[in-house]
């Protein structure tokens, strides 16, 4: 099946901003790995099998095009994360002191702990996402847990 | 509330810019032409190294050929519209499963002044035979010339970069490619990663 670029860019987008956001911390490469992302879909002539397949291949597609963009050799002057995260308005400074954390975290727990709390997938669906083991994510969500644990003290709950 | 629910308040602060369809189908056409600009530019460059003094054909404005043409490995007749007066054009042709595709493009080269000049029928014809780089969903990375199918998704290095020499009879290409970055290529010497892109 294939679905409307317009209807994935209403559903998804500000998800997919939110991946790339939490893989390269800037608001410009971000959007670039968001177009891109949607650029080859719009191009790709692969057939998806339902909705949640096309959900799936965008976010490993935007993950890998982060990956990438962090890892140019050039980076293009921009805002820095502080002065970006000053524009963003969140509910109560848990929030906004929750969100720094997670930018904190190193790059290979931040992804997992996004897919899991942000986009409710479950380890067996990280995994197969990201091309990992089941037992690699689970280790990667426990550390990063503990370290959000350790920063963020009774705000974080022991959920494991 | 949750861990979950305090993480999806925290992250529910990023929206990205509004991105419509046309813009990423205008993207789509302009990354089209700016490949061809890029192939252009990579041409002039050989000619004014080599100092072949190569003689390019007169302007003579539209020009219709009917071409044989690789796409992915697979030989096929396309037909090809010219217009030299400005270096672009549309080629049309029939895909593996018997529809019809459109596409165009054009560009400008550079003489060995550093005059602008359209491309000529030649150098089009060059681009449109030119190696290609194609990443499939199965994530495996393939290079095309002519008849030529090459896998290089295990190929790159820890720089995300991979080298490819294409022999064809007495021609030789060297390539690199960036991972989903670009490529470039030259019948000389491996371009530099950092000179594209």
């Amino acid at each position: 099946m294939r679905q409307p670029v317009q209807e994935l860019i209403e559903r998804y987008q500000n998800n997919l901003y939110a991946i790339a956001f939490n893989i390269c911390k800037n608001q410009a490469d971000a959007e670039d790995v968001v177009q891109d992302t949607l650029i080859q879909y719009y191009t790709t002539s692969k057939d998806f099998e339902d909705e949640q397949h096309i959900r799936a291949w965008l976010i490993r597609i935007v993950i890998n095009k982060a990956k990438n963009t962090t890892l140019a050799f050039w980076r293009r002057n921009r805002r820095s994360l502080e002065d970006y995260i000053e524009t963003l308005t969140f509910e109560n400074p848990e929030s906004e002191n929750l969100f720094e954390e997670v930018l904190k975290l190193p790059e290979k727990y931040r992804i997992v702990i996004h897919l899991f709390y942000y986009e409710d997938y479950s380890v067996r669906e990280i995994a197969d996402i990201l091309k990992l083991s089941e037992s690699n994510v689970k280790t990667r969500l426990s550390r990063g847990r503990s370290l959000l644990k350790t920063a963020l003290r009774e705000e974080w709950e022991n959920d494991e | 509330m949750t861990n979950k629910e305090k993480y999806k308040q925290a992250f529910s602060v990023l929206h990205t810019s509004d991105i419509s369809e046309g813009e990423v189908k205008y993207m789509v056409k302009l990354r089209k032409q700016q490949k061809m600009k890029l192939a252009a530019a990579a041409i002039a460059v050989c000619v004014i190294v080599g100092g072949t003094g190569t003689a390019y054909a007169a302007n003579v404005g539209g020009i219709q050929r009917t071409i044989q043409l690789w796409m992915h490995g697979d030989q096929t007749s396309a037909t090809l519209d010219l217009n030299t007066d400005d270096g672009s054009y549309s080629l049309e042709y029939k895909d593996t499963d018997g529809n019809t595709v459109t596409q165009g493009g054009g560009g400008v080269a550079f003489d060995a002044d550093g005059n602008e000049r359209p491309l000529t029928e030649d150098e089009i014809m060059e681009e449109l035979n030119a190696p290609d780089v194609e990443y499939l969903d199965d994530d495996s990375v393939w290079v095309y010339y002519k008849n030529q199918k090459i896998e290089i998704t295990d190929k790159f290095d820890k720089d995300n970069v991979c080298y490819v020499k294409i022999e064809n009879g007495d021609e030789t290409i060297y390539m690199t490619v960036k991972y989903q970055n670009g490529y470039s290529t030259s019948p000389d010497k491996y371009p530099d990663p950092r000179s594209f892109n």
